[in-house]
Formats: structure tokens, C-alpha cells, sequence
């Protein structure tokens, strides 16, 4: 027996009080846990998709459906724009690589992006199996199309028109699986790749028919001028980001957007809506604190005659405060503990139903440095809950309490 | 050996406690009788120094109270002077060997479990051990609370009215009890009371 053990037989002993000092502080901790998480899992998987791309041209339309559809491939693209009018820009002195891309049509939700070798190598894609393609109609795929649609290398499938499941089938050429890359944690592993010219292949045989794309839905090159959706651009040095981007979008019909500005614009609008959410969190710790001081206090306050008698056994007043602030603090480190533990759950029940689509798979079970903050937060809590029950163990007066019974 | 000389305690300015000189040899008892509202729970706070008198000292075993600072008095009460208080406590969410061990603890003494579950077997708790206080009859409870003061083998025993909420059967054996285990382990015992019962039972007693 010890002061250890009593503060914890103290704990478990008084069950409905504890559980609900413990589930506000699991639930206050586990809420802002999740936001951090999810806020760290989104950043991490917006910046990891960037790098090399420097600024985004297509057609006019908002530039952030620009960046989210030609980036991240959530959005629908903006339109599709003439490579006659692009190749005029590529020449710009000021750039030093550029990607083309051409999309529109998916096969089972994933989409189907013409493009040139250059694209997979900008996310140091390995390859699991296969190689790049070589002429039209070959594919590479990514690790969770493989995964979702059980292709390997040889397998054939038709394209479906536009970008979601459930578009008319291309059905007159098929792809033919050549590549299969290594999982990547990139938005590569939801692609398929391909050449440009098999998007245009697949599209201008459709031009005979009596189907007719409709520009923005479609997005895919239907006219008699090559077109592509479009383009990735990676300047020589940053100069370029400042002069160029304004220099396109007001003397050409094209838009250029710049992906580090519009993400940032998406980040601070979100980080509004976070920051309440971290309010809501941060106030139900508070209550939780309130719990805490409550069931400390109205424990003690029936307790008090055991306290006095365990000075009377000879427990000095520092055992005392001892005993107090462990029950108060206990609850506390506890609840933490359950609320980061309760996050994680959340997020791992969540990412397995969305993954297909937006993956935030790459979970951090670990703890992440912003989480680190909640540490100090619930043990300054419990302490302050504590406080006053501790002054009061600590002055207890030994005859009197023990006389007043 | 326990000595107090020219003992005094006031609450307010109007009235003050005057107590008569006590010597008491190891392994002696004393009984102290006294109507209500004479002091006697005061007196006992000062003889186990947890109120300190107005003038006068209490000098046990060579040390004189007033000398000790706060924290060595604790020290000194919880591991020479076990209490036994009118109406028995204990620490409610243990068990009543629990509590045992937990006066053990707290005065410093090695948690021997083998000798508390003797004791309490002894006294007639050997198939109370692991109850809760609560679920102990009155009788039961005040032998569980004597069991937790003479676990750690005091010096002194002070009893504060042990007996005047029992029935005269439970009286008489917690009084033998009391005056069993003094003897047996070499302590001084002293019950403080107004239970008249109790006169005859000893030979030295002081009128408060």
C-alpha cells in the first residue's frame, strides 16, 4: 500500500464521476487531435503533390478548380485550351520545363491523364512492375488503381467518357496495362498515364458519331486543332512566378494560376472553420477541467475526516497534496491519453471508407509535433482543477475535523 | 516513559483547560475520566501533539513535543502513538487489511502482511479481511479501528471514548482487547471518557 495506489483505488472507486471527467477530457483532446491531424494529413498530402510545379496554365475559369483539377484531380478542369496557343508561351525564356495534361475520362472513378514520361518522373515514381509506356493506348498505373481494380501488367479495359464511375464506354480501343508503380502517397497512385495521343485517338474516333462533348463536362480534345487541358509549368528561377502568371492571364485567352498561392488561399479559408472547431475542443476541455475540480472537491469534502486521519497515522501535509493532485491529475494524463488514442481511431474508421477517393491513408499513428501543445494544456487543467482541493488537504485543520464528526 | 506538566489550552480568552500532570511508565494504564465539555478531547489532541498546549509540555520517551517541528511530530505521532478515536474511521475505499497496511506505510513500518492478517484474526476479523468498513457492524468496526492503531506497535495508545457508542457486551471486549494488546507489546495505554463502565476496570484513574 501507498499513496500511488490509494490515489488510484481513490480513482476507480468512484467510477461515474471519473468516467465523466474522463470522457470530456478524451472527448475535448480527441476533437482537437482530430483537427490537427487531419489538418496536418491534408497540408502534408497539398504540399507533397506541388513540388516542381511552379504554375498551372488552362482555360479561364476559377483558378483554384484549375489548380484542384490539374494537380490534385479532384475538381473538373476548366476547359481544354489549343496547344497551338501554348506551344507560344513555351518558348518564354523565363520557363524551364513544362508538362502537358489531357484528361477527361477514367475507367472505374480513376482518371486517365495524357501526358508526356516527364509527369511520373516529377513524383520519383519507382516502378513495381513493367516500364513506361512506349506508343499510344499502353498505360502505367497507380498502386491504388491496381489495387481498387485488380489490373497487372497485360491486362486490357476500356476508358469510360467523363470523370466520375458510370460514363459511356469508349469501346472501340482498348488500354493495355505496360507499368505499375510503387505506392507513392502522391495523388499518382489514383491515376492512369498515358500518352497524349491516345486520349486524342480514343476522343476523335467518337467525333464520327452523333455524340457531341460538351466543353467544360468533357474536357477532353474534340476538335480538329490538337488540345490538351493543361499545363504544368516549372520556372528558372522565382522571378518567374512574380512577372509571368499576370503577363498570361491578361494578354492571352489562357488562365495561369500559381498552385503555392491558390493552396495557401484554401488553407487559410479552412483554417477559419478549424479554428472553431479548435474553440469547441478547447472549451469541452475546460468543462472537463470544471468536472474534475467538482468530484475532486465534493470527494474531499466527504473525505475530509480520512484525510485528517491519515495525518493522524503520521502522513506528512506533502503526502496529502500528493494523494489529491495524482486523483486530479491522473484523470487528466488519462483522458489525454484517450482522446489522442480516440482521434486515431476516428481517422483510421474514416480514411477506410474515403481513401478510394481522396486518401488521407497516410494516418500519422505516431504523435505529431503540434500535438505535443496538449500535453501541457491537460496537465496545467488537472493541476488548476486540483489547486484548490490540494490547498485545502494541505491546510487541514487535524482536531477540528476530527472532532466534527 | 510519558510526562506532562502544568498542561493548559484555551479556545477563547473566557474559559481555559487546566489538566492535571500525568507520569506514565511503559506499560502502564491510565484511565481519565470527565463529563462532556471538560476538555477531554483536548487533552488527547495535546498528549498526541496535534494541538499544542498554551503553557506546559508533553515529554515522551526522552522528547518533548514543542521541540519537534511539524513534520518530525507527524513523523514521531504516526509511528509511536496509535489513536482510537469514539466513532471508528477508516480510509473507506480499502479494505479493511488495507487499511492496516496503510497505517503501516504511513508511519514508516515494513507492510508485513502475514502479521496483519494475524492481528486481525486475533481480534475475531479473520474472515473480514478484505470487507469494506462500511460493511462491518459497529462492533466490528471499532475492533477494525484498534487493529489499525496497534499494527504498527505504538509506544503510547490513546482512546478517545472507544466504548460509549457500544452496548456493554462489546464494551467489555474491546476494553480487554485494549488491555490485552497494551500488554503485550509494552505500551502505554490511556482512555480518555466519561463511560462510567469503565471505573473499575483500572487502577489508576485521574477525574478531569
Amino acid at each position: 500500500m501507498n499513496i500511488n495506489r490509494l490515489s488510484w483505488i481513490n480513482i476507480i472507486r468512484n467510477p461515474f464521476n471519473t468516467m465523466l471527467s474522463l470522457l470530456l477530457m478524451a472527448f475535448g483532446i480527441g476533437i482537437i487531435s482530430l483537427i490537427l491531424l487531419l489538418n496536418k494529413s491534408v497540408e502534408e498530402k497539398l504540399q507533397r503533390n506541388l513540388n516542381g510545379i511552379d504554375m498551372v496554365i488552362g482555360a479561364k475559369g476559377s483558378p483554384l478548380q484549375l489548380i484542384l483539377s490539374s494537380i490534385y484531380h479532384i475538381d473538373n478542369p476548366t476547359g481544354n485550351i489549343l496547344l497551338e496557343e501554348v506551344n507560344k508561351i513555351k518558348s518564354n525564356p523565363m520557363i524551364e520545363s513544362t508538362i502537358p495534361l489531357s484528361f477527361g475520362d477514367s475507367y472505374e472513378g480513376f482518371r486517365i491523364v495524357g501526358t508526356t514520361h516527364a509527369y511520373p518522373k516529377l513524383f520519383q515514381v519507382n516502378f513495381k512492375a513493367g516500364k513506361l509506356w512506349g506508343k499510344s493506348m499502353q498505360v502505367v498505373v497507380g498502386s491504388d488503381v491496381v489495387e481498387a481494380c485488380q489490373l497487372k501488367i497485360g491486362s486490357t479495359f476500356y476508358s469510360s467518357h467523363g470523370l466520375v464511375e458510370g460514363g459511356e464506354i469508349h469501346n472501340k480501343y482498348a488500354f493495355k496495362v505496360v507499368g505499375i508503380l510503387d505506392k507513392s502517397n502522391t495523388i499518382i497512385d489514383q491515376l492512369i498515364l498515358t500518352n497524349s495521343a491516345s486520349i486524342s485517338k480514343v476522343h476523335n474516333n467518337k467525333k464520327h458519331s452523333s455524340h457531341t462533348h460538351e466543353g467544360v463536362e468533357g474536357g477532353c480534345s474534340v476538335d480538329h486543332n490538337e488540345m490538351i487541358t493543361s499545363l504544368l509549368v516549372k520556372f528558372r528561377s522565382p522571378v518567374g512566378l512574380i512577372k509571368f502568371p499576370r503577363q498570361v492571364n491578361e494578354t492571352t485567352n489562357l488562365q495561369a494560376a500559381v498552385p503555392a498561392f491558390e493552396i495557401n488561399r484554401l488553407i487559410s479559408l479552412l483554417g477559419l472553420g478549424l479554428r472553431s472547431i479548435n474553440m469547441i475542443g478547447f472549451f469541452i476541455i475546460l468543462v472537463s477541467g470544471l468536472s474534475i475540480f467538482i468530484s475532486l472537491y465534493n470527494s474531499l469534502k466527504k473525505r475530509r475526516y480520512e484525510l485528517a486521519l491519515m495525518r493522524v497515522y503520521g502522513a506528512s501535509r506533502f503526502q496529502l497534496v500528493k494523494l489529491v493532485f495524482q486523483e486530479g491529475v491522473l484523470v487528466s494524463i488519462l483522458g489525454l491519453f484517450f482522446g489522442l488514442l480516440f482521434s486515431r481511431v476516428i481517422l483510421f474508421i474514416v480514411s477506410f471508407f474515403i481513401s478510394k477517393n481522396y486518401s488521407f491513408y497516410s494516418i500519422h499513428l505516431s504523435l505529431i509535433k503540434e500535438e505535443l501543445w496538449l500535453f501541457p494544456i491537460a496537465l496545467s487543467i488537472g493541476l488548476i482543477a486540483s489547486l484548490i482541493p490540494i490547498i485545502q488537504a494541505y491546510r487541514i485543520n487535524i482536531p477540528k475535523t476530527l472532532t466534527n464528526v | 516513559m510519558l510526562k506532562t506538566e502544568g498542561l493548559s489550552f484555551s479556545y477563547n480568552s473566557s474559559h481555559i483547560f487546566t489538566f492535571p500532570d500525568i507520569l506514565l511508565q511503559q506499560g502502564e494504564d491510565l484511565l481519565i475520566l470527565g463529563d462532556s465539555g471538560v476538555g477531554k478531547t483536548t487533552l488527547i489532541q495535546i498528549l498526541s501533539g496535534l494541538l499544542s498546549p498554551q503553557s506546559g509540555f508533553v515529554e515522551m520517551n526522552g522528547t518533548r513535543f514543542q521541540n519537534l517541528s511539524s513534520k518530525s511530530l507527524d513523523q514521531f505521532r504516526g509511528s509511536h502513538i496509535g489513536m482510537v478515536f469514539q466513532k471508528s474511521h477508516f480510509v473507506r475505499n480499502l479494505s479493511v487489511l488495507d487499511n492496516l497496511l496503510l497505517s503501516l506505510y504511513l508511519s514508516n513500518k515494513l507492510q508485513d502482511k502475514k502479521r496483519a492478517i494475524h492481528l486481525l484474526q486475533e481480534i475475531g476479523l479473520a474472515d473480514k479481511l478484505n470487507n469494506m468498513p462500511d460493511e462491518l457492524s459497529q462492533g466490528e468496526q471499532q475492533r477494525a479501528a484498534i487493529a489499525t492503531a496497534l499494527i504498527k506497535t505504538p509506544d503510547l495508545i490513546l482512546a478517545d471514548e472507544p466504548t460509549s457508542s457500544l452496548d456493554d457486551n462489546n464494551c467489555q471486549k474491546i476494553i480487554t482487547l485494549l488491555k490485552e494488546q497494551a500488554s503485550l507489546t509494552n505500551a502505554k495505554l490511556i482512555i480518555i471518557t466519561h463511560d462510567q463502565r469503565l471505573k473499575d476496570q483500572f487502577n489508576t484513574s485521574i477525574e478531569l
